[in-house]
């Protein structure tokens, strides 16, 4: 019997061997990247059939989210405006504004037949995830935390993964997101601009005791009045306000207990 | 050390809770189906079951091709916000409105739940005076808005027709009729009050006045009213106050169900019934009834008796009052009869003007002339029976026997049925034959391409109740304005628009917009509706119409009390021109025929959810059947399904019989409605053959509900029927309880005494989940301090088991549908079951001290069985056995106590079910919400008819539930869409502050807003002021002085397994009177009874 195999065949199996060896490696280093929303999802930016720009409205104009999507505070669903909405401005008989720019043909076109404008969803939750808009709202969650710098957006792009990971991530540690409510809609806000002294008013209004802000901070520390507060924050956070120093505040006083059961979100 | 727990040993002697006869003698079908959680389906051939080896190969293709398609794009989808915002509309948000359903006897009041125009959800009107829940015909009613087998388009002679072919049609009619002056034409309608149907049908008798106005319906109370006029006045009302009412007598009236007599809610009735101390203001309800009713089913004492021999039982009632009009009727009573009812009367006369004795609307004028003699003796009138002033009607109408005679005389040549009842269907033969041979040309208006509706020269699709405007008067004669809720979805018109058209006023069906552009003209019916309003309210101030649109009626518009008094001497002429009754006997059986618990008189044949509820005394689903007692089923050696052929005179009928425990022998109920050809699937099945069987030909007059000297022949064919009494079961093991008035007061927690509960070893479980409340010495408990924690209570003295909740349920809750084979399957998907037990304490003598567990009951032990409900979901477990056992973590337990179902992790491997000891747990078999459920077995490649999903039906789907898929497990969740969604509105009230907590019992759920008896108690029991705290007990951590005690009734489901439930149960109380032969079996309890 001659030898049916060549010479070089000997070290074949482990050749084979290795290159599997990489390549489950590669694999496994590929799947948890690009097989994950923070892949698939952040940076998708469709071509919306009127080129409104959030840029202009919401950044260089200043208009608050909720002039267009008015309900989100009420409602699950952050609604996208009506015709009329865009007509307060744009239309004939109201401002007018840049009545004859071509961009707006199809927001005219929409009113004359009363055809819905066909906008392109960017932020997509599956069916079976029952998200709301005014639980978040109204409890120290800022559309920046899920839809990104949108001010600053020509174009609308998905700028969070949006994953149940990510969604967990804040739920769990609901501190790293909390504001103020009147700085809800403020997308460029920086905890750092914010006022100590006004923001412990603030609390100490609302019926906070001084005590239990001083507690918050510090744990064992008391305090009996505004001042007494603010030294304290100094002494822990530094000069500037920190957003760890807000959201822990708010999370305590607020009673802020972000739901980790399934049923929050599924039903 | 591992642990066993032993069931308790089945009882030997003492009370026994049983479904089924064949579970009480513990036979081999019963048996058979023990212990299997998911009985076998039948094996398909590839064929059959659309899969071959090509369709599988091209499958794998298709989903192989996918997947790289997939991956390549992420598919667009597109958001349509409104052109114009729409009033009120939030998206994302529901809306509610009151309206009212108008029922044969008045009106059902509720609220709408709408989603961005759909109407998805029904729920009680707590406001309306009358109010309260819903039953299951008024919970089910808005899927007959959706229904894809409505009539959708005209007819004319059977051909389909434009609306302006329609229109014509009417126009040529009406002009017509005009030139007798009306004498060639009958309009009929239905028993329904709408104040606007009747003015207009007083404009139509105006203008022309040789019209003949009828009003015709298949179940009908002819005779009564016939009586009441005569005894009380034609304009006089009755209204019965149950909550004065402390002893009952009912002869053979269904009033909490399918008989209802005016008056308070059943609630009233309830209240009584459910004491939290034993207290003499328990009322007594006494019924006689040939077949058990959910009325017979609350009843203290109870007597089968024939629906022939009733007159009998009211005549020797009344001659007990000494009133004696009646004694020739009395001859035929059985023996016992009087020793039965001597006592009974003893303790109304007690008990006199707090007693009140009711009769059934099928009975004949005897019987309620002698009953208003009865009660005016008992002094019920003005106390317990409150006599209201109802005006004069705006048209007469006639009765079904006077429409009779004017079909036959050939005078009527064009006939208007406006009434929901499907006249060339259940009316005697007699006027389908006059019909034809007069040549008398129909004008139909119906929601459903019925019999009356092909045979119709005109056929017009009526809109339904949500679609249109009109108005309605309830019980109490609150007027309440019906309001649509969306466009007609099909363009039907309502029974006013058309009788505008009749009157020349109005066009029937779309409303065409003005060529012009200007805004469409009002609505006449609208205008209409409004007119009625300003005539009930005295003027039509604007205010009070948006009050009434608002809460859903008008405040005061109740009938005044009547000065009238009972004119005691029609009673013996009335009485005098009856025939003597006789007892049926096995040569002359009597038929007693009822309406269904599902299709009432046939009009929810196309209702989905009504066909497949069970029967609350059968089980049965999708069929009736003739009901046989046990006494005579047993003497023929009848099987379950076997046909038999029952013949009245000339006329027979052949259907399957089912073993009835608590019926009369000599006696069979057929429920009517069924067997109409030729509709959809839901009605007529896919042949169009027609769904169970037609019992309305065996009558020959409209008021003819008890035939005697019937027949029975038994056939060997067996028809296969669903009924699902022996699936789920949960092997016997004592889960109801109940106990006496008296037993209550010696004995306050004879409830928790019941079984094993008292000698349930400590838990020593190594297992240290999260179970009980989070205290120092139980840290892994549920908080208490910063979570709600959700429980139900439901009340058994209560409960009727009318099954409202189980479509509440599946309306609220997305619930699949799954047909008739499937149910056979043992795969009903209710996540509510609602469990009928019969119950004995009395055995053979031989038996009952036999080792052996069978126990061979009598027919006639059988015939006086009691009988019970249960409604059963998911128990929420503290301590879940399905969490334990899921691979994939798809049941899970939440903080606040919910065992919830995460669908989208749910893989389906039927481990939670298999382990469920409540069997609470459905598993989806096929795509049940994908495909029409005649084509369940299709593969996904078949054509797209057959896989093709009703649009419509998706129209009444909750947005917040997930529409469940194949494969994966669903059950009762505590309508967490509800619970989240209030939790959520207090986040947007508690916005910057600490008050997390919902507002007390604002959270209500659908079965608990459905249950017309009140007897469901949901909240959250770390609130103190709740009112389950109340019943579940509450402890006070800081405080122990503030604890609150546990309600002595309550005990749970199964306790010694550990479970730690959350849905508990109140036992049952009875209040039998001790005078009565019998007393000492009823509700029989001892210590350790099980």
């Amino acid at each position: 019997m001659g030898n049916f195999f060549p010479r070089w065949t000997n070290w074949l199996p482990l050749k084979l061997a290795v290159a599997a060896g990489f390549i489950v490696f590669g694999v496994s280093l590929a799947v948890p990247y690009y097989f994950t929303p923070k892949y698939t999802r952040v940076g998708y930016e469709p071509t919306q059939p009127v080129p409104f720009s959030h840029k202009i409205h919401a950044g260089q104009l200043g208009l608050d989210c909720r002039y267009c999507h008015s309900f989100a505070e009420v409602s699950s669903h952050a609604n996208v405006p009506t015709n009329q909405t865009c007509f307060n401005c744009h239309g004939p008989g109201k401002g007018n504004i840049k009545a004859s720019s071509p961009k707006l043909e199809k927001v005219i076109k929409a009113a004359e037949t009363g055809k819905p404008i066909e906008w392109v969803k960017v932020h997509k939750a599956p069916d079976y995830v029952y998200f709301n808009h005014s639980a978040h709202l109204n409890r120290g969650i800022s559309c920046q935390n899920c839809h990104g710098q949108i001010n600053e957006m020509e174009v609308v792009k998905h700028a969070e993964p949006q994953s149940m990971g990510w969604c967990l991530e804040c739920h769990r540690n609901p501190e790293q997101k909390l504001r103020p409510l009147d700085q809800i809609t403020n997308l460029n806000y920086k905890p750092e601009q914010l006022d100590r002294s006004g923001f412990y008013a603030g609390l100490l209004k609302k019926g906070v005791k001084a005590d239990e802000i001083a507690a918050t901070i510090k744990e064992g520390s008391s305090a009996g009045k505004l001042e007494d507060l603010v030294a304290l924050a100094v002494g822990k956070y530094g000069e500037k306000v920190t957003q760890l120093e807000v959201g822990s505040q708010l999370k305590k006083h607020w009673q802020v207990q972000p739901p980790e059961n399934c049923t929050a979100c599924h039903r | 050390m591992k642990r066993k727990w032993i069931h308790p040993e089945e009882p030997q002697t003492g009370k026994r809770y049983w479904r089924s006869p064949a579970e009480l003698e513990q036979r081999s079908e019963f048996l058979s189906t023990l212990g299997v959680e998911f009985p076998a389906g039948d094996t398909l051939t590839e064929e059959e079951a659309g899969n071959s080896r090509r369709d599988f190969l091209k499958l794998m293709g298709a989903s192989a091709g996918m997947m790289g398609l997939a991956a390549c794009r992420r598919p667009v989808v597109n958001i349509l916000p409104y052109t114009n915002h729409v009033e009120w509309v939030i998206p994302g948000k529901s809306l509610l409105y009151a309206s009212a359903m108008p029922t044969p006897t008045g009106a059902v009041p509720m609220v709408v739940t709408t989603h961005e125009g759909r109407p998805t959800h029904l729920s009680g009107n707590p406001l309306h005076p009358v109010g309260g829940g819903l039953d299951s015909f008024a919970q089910a009613s808005v899927l007959d808005l959706y229904d894809p087998e409505r009539s959708q388009f005209p007819t004319i002679g059977g051909k389909s027709a434009t609306w302006a072919e329609a229109n014509k049609g009417l126009e040529n009619i009406s002009a017509e009729v005009k030139k007798d002056g009306g004498a060639s034409l009958a309009v009929v309608v239905g028993r329904g009050t709408s104040p606007t149907v009747q003015r207009l049908l007083g404009e139509v008798k105006a203008a022309l006045p040789q019209a003949k106005l009828f009003s015709y319906e298949a179940i009908n109370s002819a005779a009564q009213n016939a009586a009441n006029n005569e005894v009380l006045g034609a304009t006089t009302k009755t209204f019965v106050r149950w909550s004065k009412a402390l002893r009952i007598i009912s002869l053979d009236c269904d009033f909490l169900s399918l008989d209802p007599v005016a008056g308070e809610t059943i609630k009233e009735f309830t209240k009584q019934r459910a004491q939290d101390k034993p207290s003499p203001e328990m009322n007594r309800l006494y019924v006689l009834e040939n077949r058990y009713t959910l009325t017979g089913g609350m009843a203290d004492h109870r007597k089968p008796l024939a629906a022939s021999l009733i007159p009998a039982a009211a005549a020797i009632i009344a001659e007990l009052l000494d009133i004696k009009d009646g004694s020739a009727l009395a001859a035929a009573a059985p023996a016992g009869l009087k020793d039965w009812l001597a006592p009974a009367v003893r303790d109304l006369i007690d008990n006199k003007g707090r007693s009140v004795v009711v009769a059934g609307s099928r009975h004949g004028a005897e019987v309620h002339a002698l009953v208003a003699a009865i009660n005016n003796a008992l002094g019920a009138y003005g106390s317990t029976i409150e006599l209201l002033e109802g005006g004069p009607a705006a048209a007469t109408l006639g009765t079904a026997a006077e429409l009779e005679t004017a079909l036959a005389s050939g005078s009527v040549k064009t006939l208007v049925s406006l009434t929901p009842s499907n006249l060339l269907f259940d009316a005697p033969a007699s006027v389908a034959k006059s019909i034809q041979e007069k040549g008398v040309k129909i004008v139909h208006l119906g929601h459903l391409p019925n019999d009356t509706a092909r045979a119709a020269l005109l056929h017009i699709p009526a809109a339904h109740y949500l679609e249109s405007w009109s108005d309605v008067r309830a019980s109490d004669g609150t007027y309440s304005v019906v309001q649509p809720m969306i466009q007609p979805l099909y363009d039907g018109t309502s029974e006013i628009e058309v009788l505008l058209a009749l009157l020349g006023r109005k066009k029937i069906g779309p409303v065409e917009k003005p060529a012009d552009g200007s805004a469409p003209a009002e609505d006449p019916a609208y205008q209409a509706v409004r007119d009625t309003f300003a005539q009930v309210a005295g003027s039509l101030d604007e205010t009070k119409w948006n009050l009434s649109l608002r809460d859903g009626f008008l405040k005061g518009s109740g009938y005044v009390k009547s000065s009238g008094v009972i004119n005691a001497g029609a009673v013996a002429g009335i009485v005098s021109k009856a025939k003597a009754p006789t007892a049926p006997s096995d040569k002359a059986l009597e038929v007693v025929l009822t309406p269904d618990a599902g299709v009432y008189d046939g009009r929810y044949i196309s209702n989905s959810w009504l066909q497949e509820v069970p029967d609350p005394i059968t089980k049965l689903s999708w069929d009736n059947a003739a009901w046989i007692g046990s006494v005579t089923f047993r003497a023929l050696e009848l099987k379950n399904g076997q046909m038999v052929k029952i013949t009245v005179g000339d006329k027979t009928l052949t259907l399957p019989a089912i073993e009835a425990p608590g019926h009369v022998q000599n006696s069979i109920t057929i429920p009517l409605g069924y067997g109409q050809t030729q509709l959809g699937f839901v009605a007529s099945d896919t042949k169009g053959t027609g769904r169970g069987f037609n019992a309305y030909p065996l009558r020959s007059a409209a008021a003819e509900f008890v035939l005697t000297g019937a027949t029975l022949e038994k056939t060997p064919e067996i028809y296969q029927l669903a009924i699902s009494q022996d699936q789920n079961t949960m092997e016997g093991r004592a889960v109801y309880r109940e106990g006496t008035l008296e037993t209550f007061a010696k004995t306050p927690d004879f409830a928790v005494k019941t079984g094993l509960d008292s000698h349930i070893p400590e838990n020593i479980s190594l297992y240290k989940g999260q179970v009980g409340k989070k205290t120092e010495t139980n840290p892994d408990g549920f908080d208490y301090e910063k979570k709600h924690q959700w429980g139900m209570v439901i009340d058994l003295s209560k409960c009727l088991g009318c099954t409202a909740c189980v479509v509440a349920c599946q309306s609220e809750n997305n619930i699949a549908v799954v047909g008739k084979d499937q149910v056979i399957k043992g795969r009903l998907m209710q996540w509510i079951r609602m469990d009928r037990y019969f119950a004995m304490s009395e055995w053979g003598a031989d038996k009952a001290k036999s080792d052996e567990v069978n126990i061979d009951p009598t027919a006639e032990q059988l015939e006086n069985a009691e009988m019970v409900h249960q409604p059963l979901a998911c128990q929420q477990c503290e301590s879940a056995p399905c969490e334990t056992v899921c691979p994939v973590n798809a049941t899970v337990h939440t903080d606040d106590g919910l065992n919830a179902m995460v669908y989208n992790r749910c893989i389906g491997t039927r481990y939670c079910a298999n382990n469920c000891p409540y069997t609470a747990r459905r598993f989806n078999w096929f795509d049940y919400n994908k495909r029409p459920l005649d084509e369940l077995y299709w593969g996904p490649l078949s054509t797209p008819e057959k896989t093709g999903v009703r649009e419509s039906l998706q129209l009444q789907k909750n947005p917040n539930v997930t529409v469940r898929m194949r494969g994966v497990i669903e059950k009762c969740t505590y309508c967490v869409q509800r619970i989240e969604a209030a939790k959520i509105k207090q986040k947007q009230t508690q916005r910057d502050s600490k008050n997390f907590r919902v507002p007390t019992d604002t959270v209500k759920v659908a079965c608990q807003a459905a249950c017309s008896a009140d007897a469901i108690t949901f909240g959250d029991m770390a609130d103190r002021n709740s009112a389950i705290a109340k019943v579940k007990g509450f402890k006070d951590e800081k405080d122990p002085s503030k604890d609150l005690p546990e309600h002595p009734r309550n005990y749970e489901l199964l306790k010694y397994i550990g479970t730690r439930p959350r849905t508990s149960y109140l036992a049952r109380l009875r209040n039998p009177n001790k005078a009565m032969p019998g007393a000492d079996k009823i509700a029989a309890w001892s210590a350790h009874q099980n």
